[in-house]
C-alpha cells in the first residue's frame, strides 16, 4: 500500500459501542511515521490498548481521498490464519467488519446498510476496500466486532469503530450560463428548441423545475418545454437542450387545441434559468440568468441553400469563408452538418464558426487557402429554428403523402477561390 | 414496465421445455463472457433465459447480459423495499440524494427486481445496477465477468465533421426512452438531442450489425391532421387481431398503435391514435396485462396517475384523426386507479401483481408489489 496514514481510531472501554474518535488531519507521504505515532498518541490510550489491542485506521492518500481503505489491525495470528483460509461471503465479513455512510443530516430512520467492498489480509490486517469512491461532506464509520474473530475467546471484547470524514472543499459558485442559442432576440412562433449553454458541467436530476418561460407580465407558461427524463444533454454535459414541446408549438390554421401555444407572435417572453440549479459539484450557479426575446410570425419555410449567398477568401490567406444563410439556422446543426470539400471531394480541415445570431456560418482553414473550385456540403437534415429541413417543412400534413424518411442526403454548393 | 411479452410467456409455458431450450441457446448464441464497460445505464427489459437487455444511452449501445437468474425466487409473499434509494445509496456508498433510479426490470423467471442506477448526478456518475431480490436483500451485479452481447446503435446519419480539424467531440447524443424485447427483436425509441427526430429500431436479437437502414421515423396524427414528430416516451407490445403491435405512448398523451411487422430499415410507418388520455401529462411506464379474461395497459403518468385502458376492444378502435378540444380525453375507455400516487416506474411481478417504485410525501422511494387492478 502506498498510501499515507491518515486517521487512526478506536474506542475506550467506557465508550459506547460505535462511538467515534477521528482525527482529521491528512498527512504528505514524508511525514508519514511520525504522524502515525502521533495519530497513535493522539487517539488511542496506552492503557486501554492493553486491554484491547485491536484498532481501526483510515489510510487515505490525500491524492486519491476517495479511494481511502479502512484497515484493521491488532487481529492474533490464529485468528488471521483461519481468516486466510476461510474464503467467507461477502456478508459474512459485513457480520465482522462494516462499513456504513453517514450523510449529513438527520440520520435515517432505516436500519443501517453496510457499504459495498473487497476484503483481503494486508500483513497482519484487514482490509476493506471500499467498491465505490467516497465522497467529499460524507463520513464513513468502520465497526469491527472482534468476538466475530474465529477462534475467539473474549466475547466481552467491545465492537471498535473509526469514521473517515472526507472534506468538502469550499466552493465559491463560478458557474454560469454561457449562453443560450438561438442568440436572436426575435424568434419565430414555431420556434423548436433552446440549446443552454454552461460554462462547467451540471448535474441531473429534475432540471425542469430550474427553467421556467414567463410571459410579459411575469407569470409563467404552463409545462411549454417537452420534458424528458433523460435529460438531453452533451456528453460533458455543459450543453442541454430544450425542445419546446411540439404539441404547444401552434399550427397553421387549425383552432388552437389543448392547452394553447407556448409562444404567440406579437408578445415578449423571458426564459429563465434559475441559480438554484446545481452544477457536478453540487454548487449552485453564480446568477439567474434570463433571455428575453419576443416572437415573430411563424416560419414554414424550409431553407433553401440556393439562395444562401457565399462570399470567397482570396487564395493564399486563411480569411473565412462565408455563407449568409439570411436567416438564423441551428447552431449544433450548423456547425455539424456543413464542412468543405476540394475538387476531389477531399475535406478541407479547418475550424467552423457561427456569427450575425447563427445567420453567417464562417468557415478558416487550417492551412492557406489554394486557388481552385471547391463545395460546400451540407446535410439536408440541417434546421432553421422552427425545424425546418432542406426540402421539408417542419410540419407535414399526412394526407399529402410526402415521404419523410430520415433519407440522408447532402446538397454540394459550388465555389472557386483565386 | 418492458416486459417481454405476455405472448412470449405464453408461448414458453404452453408447449413446454422444448421451445424455451430452443429459445436458451438461441439467446445465449452470440455472447462472450468478459467485462462489460458501460458508460450509463438507461432502460432496462428481460429478454428469454433471464438475458437483460441494458440501454447505455451515453453509448448509443444495448447490452445483452446473461444474469444467470434464472429460478424462481419463490416470491409469493410481500414484496416491499422501503427507502430503496436510501439503502442503495447506503450500499453504494453514497447521499441518497446523489442516486437516480432510470428504470426498473422485473426478470419474469425468478421475479427479483433489477434497477438502473446512476451514482451521482453529474458527466463523472457511475452506472450501477442493482439486484432486488424477493426477500428484499440487494446486491449490485458485477460486470467485470458476465456472458453478454452488444449492439452498437448506428452512428447518426454522416456525421461530417466527428473528430475532424478543430472539432475533438460530437455534443449529439441519442439519448434512448424506452426498450423492449419481442420475438427474437429488440425494439428501440430514441431521439437525439440536435435534428428532431423520433425514432423506432428493431435489433434482432442475438446481436449481428445494426443496420443503419434500420431507422425509421414515425408519425401519429394526434394533433389534428400534422405529423408532430413527438419523442414516444414509453412503448409495450400487444396482439391485435393475431398481428403483433407495439402500442406507444407520447407526452401529452396520444397511445397509437403500429404494426411490428411494419418495422423494417427505411420503412415509413403510420400509426393509429388509438386513445387521447389527457394532456399536462407524461406518461412514465406501461405494461399489458390480463384479468378477468380481458387484456388491459396498465400505465403510469407523471401527473395523471396511474391508469387501466381497456384493450378488449382495440381491434374495434376507430383512428382518431380529428383535434380532441380542451384537452379532452377520447378513445379507449380507461380508468384512473385511485390511491396509486407517486408512481414513477413499474414492472409485470408475477400475474396477479405489478412492481412499482413509487415517491412518497417524505420524498423517499419504495419498491413494492401491487396487485393487479
Amino acid at each position: 500500500m502506498n498510501g499515507k496514514y491518515g486517521k487512526n481510531a478506536k474506542n475506550a472501554k467506557k465508550e459506547a459501542p460505535h462511538s467515534v474518535s477521528v482525527c482529521s488531519v491528512h498527512f504528505r507521504l514524508f511525514r508519514v511515521l511520525a504522524l502515525v505515532l502521533a495519530a497513535g498518541l493522539l487517539c488511542q490510550s496506552p492503557s486501554f490498548a492493553v486491554q484491547n489491542p485491536i484498532s481501526i485506521r483510515w489510510i487515505v492518500d490525500p491524492a486519491e481521498a476517495a479511494r481511502a481503505v479502512a484497515e484493521v489491525s491488532g487481529i492474533d495470528h490464529s485468528a488471521l490464519r483461519r481468516l486466510r483460509q476461510g474464503a467467507w461471503s461477502q456478508a459474512k465479513w459485513q457480520q465482522l467488519f462494516a462499513v456504513y455512510t453517514e450523510a449529513e443530516g438527520a440520520p435515517s430512520a432505516l436500519p443501517a446498510l453496510p457499504m459495498l467492498g473487497a476484503y483481503s489480509i494486508e500483513g497482519n490486517a484487514v482490509r476493506f476496500t471500499p467498491r465505490f469512491p467516497l465522497e467529499p461532506g460524507l463520513s464513513y464509520r468502520a465497526v469491527f466486532n472482534p468476538h466475530l474473530l474465529p477462534g475467539a475467546q473474549r466475547s466481552h471484547i467491545q465492537t471498535v469503530s473509526a469514521v473517515y470524514r472526507r472534506p468538502r472543499p469550499e466552493r465559491a459558485a463560478t458557474t454560469t450560463v454561457s449562453r443560450i442559442y438561438p442568440s436572436a432576440d426575435t424568434l419565430p412562433e414555431n420556434l423548436l428548441k433552446f440549446y443552454i449553454h454552461f460554462s462547467a458541467p451540471m448535474s441531473r436530476g429534475r432540471i425542469y423545475d430550474h427553467i421556467r418561460l414567463l410571459d410579459a407580465g411575469g407569470r409563467a407558461i404552463e409545462l411549454p418545454f417537452l420534458e424528458i427524463d433523460e435529460e438531453l444533454w452533451d456528453g460533458e454535459m455543459t450543453r442541454l437542450t430544450l425542445f419546446i414541446d411540439p404539441g404547444r408549438i401552434k399550427r397553421g390554421v387549425l383552432p388552437l387545441e389543448e392547452i394553447g401555444p407556448s409562444l404567440e407572435t406579437g408578445k415578449r417572453y423571458t426564459l429563465v434559468i434559475d441559480r438554484q440549479w446545481r452544477d457536478a459539484n453540487g454548487v449552485m450557479l453564480r446568477e439567474n440568468f434570463e433571455k428575453n426575446f419576443s416572437v415573430a410570425p411563424p416560419d414554414r419555410e424550409p431553407p433553401v441553400p440556393s439562395r444562401w449567398r457565399i462570399h470567397t477568401p482570396p487564395a493564399g490567406t486563411r480569411d473565412p469563408l462565408t455563407v449568409d444563410f439570411a436567416e438564423p439556422m441551428d447552431s449544433a446543426l450548423a456547425l455539424r452538418v456543413i464542412w468543405v470539400e476540394d475538387e476531389s471531394s477531399r475535406r478541407v480541415e479547418g475550424k467552423a464558426s457561427l456569427a450575425d445570431e447563427e445567420r453567417l456560418w464562417m468557415f478558416a482553414p487550417d492551412i492557406d487557402w489554394r486557388g481552385g473550385r471547391y463545395h460546400i456540403a451540407v446535410q439536408t437534415t440541417i434546421e432553421d429554428l422552427a425545424g425546418n429541413n432542406i426540402g421539408k417543412p417542419f410540419e407535414v400534413d399526412l394526407f399529402e403523402g410526402i415521404d419523410r424518411r430520415l433519407k440522408i442526403q447532402t446538397v454540394r454548393l459550388p465555389f472557386e477561390i483565386r | 414496465m418492458k416486459r417481454y411479452a405476455l405472448y412470449l410467456a405464453l408461448v414458453v409455458c404452453v408447449p413446454g421445455l422444448l421451445i424455451h431450450n430452443a429459445d436458451a441457446a438461441r439467446s445465449a448464441s452470440g455472447m462472450k463472457e468478459g467485462k462489460v464497460e458501460f458508460k450509463s445505464v438507461g432502460p432496462l427489459a428481460f429478454g428469454p433465459d433471464g438475458i437483460l437487455f441494458v440501454a447505455d444511452t451515453k453509448a448509443a449501445a444495448i447490452i445483452a447480459i446473461a444474469t444467470g437468474d434464472v429460478k424462481s425466487g419463490g416470491g409469493s409473499g410481500a414484496f416491499r423495499v422501503e427507502g430503496v434509494n436510501e439503502k442503495i445509496s447506503a450500499l453504494l456508498g453514497t447521499a441518497p440524494d446523489q442516486i437516480l433510479i432510470e428504470d426498473l426490470a422485473i426478470n419474469p423467471l425468478s421475479q427479483n427486481a433489477y434497477l438502473s442506477v446512476s451514482r451521482g448526478r453529474g458527466p463523472d456518475a457511475i452506472p450501477v445496477l442493482v439486484r432486488v431480490k424477493t426477500d428484499g436483500k440487494m446486491d449490485v451485479i458485477s460486470t467485470d465477468k458476465v456472458k453478454f452481447s452488444r449492439a452498437d446503435l448506428p452512428d447518426p446519419p454522416v456525421d461530417g465533421l466527428i473528430g475532424q480539424g478543430n472539432r475533438q467531440s460530437n455534443p449529439r447524443r441519442e439519448s434512448i426512452t424506452d426498450l423492449e424485447y419481442f420475438d427474437g427483436r429488440v425494439l428501440v425509441a430514441g431521439l437525439a438531442n440536435e435534428e428532431f427526430a423520433s425514432t423506432l429500431r428493431a435489433v434482432p436479437f442475438p446481436f449481428q450489425t445494426v443496420e443503419n437502414g434500420a431507422q425509421v421515423e414515425i408519425y401519429h396524427g394526434a394533433h389534428g391532421r400534422f405529423e408532430t414528430r413527438s419523442p414516444v416516451r414509453t412503448f409495450t407490445q400487444f396482439r391485435i387481431g393475431g398481428q403483433p403491435h407495439l402500442l406507444a405512448a407520447y407526452t401529452c398523451t396520444p397511445l397509437v398503435q403500429f404494426p411490428i411487422s411494419q418495422l423494417k430499415p427505411g420503412a415509413k410507418i403510420q400509426g393509429k391514435t388509438i386513445a387521447e388520455l389527457g394532456n399536462r401529462n407524461r406518461p412514465l411506464d406501461m405494461i399489458v396485462y390480463e384479468k378477468d379474461g380481458k387484456p388491459w395497459v396498465l400505465m403510469a403518468n407523471n401527473s395523471r396517475g396511474v391508469m387501466k385502458i381497456d384493450l378488449g376492444r382495440i381491434s374495434q378502435a376507430e383512428s382518431i384523426t380529428q383535434p380532441v378540444p380542451d384537452g379532452g380525453v377520447k378513445g379507449l375507455a380507461f380508468e384512473t386507479i385511485a390511491g396509486w400516487t407517486g408512481v414513477e416506474q413499474l414492472d409485470r411481478f408475477d400475474d396477479k401483481r405489478v412492481a412499482v417504485v413509487r415517491r412518497s410525501e417524505s420524498g423517499s422511494l419504495n419498491l413494492e408489489a401491487l396487485p393487479l387492478p
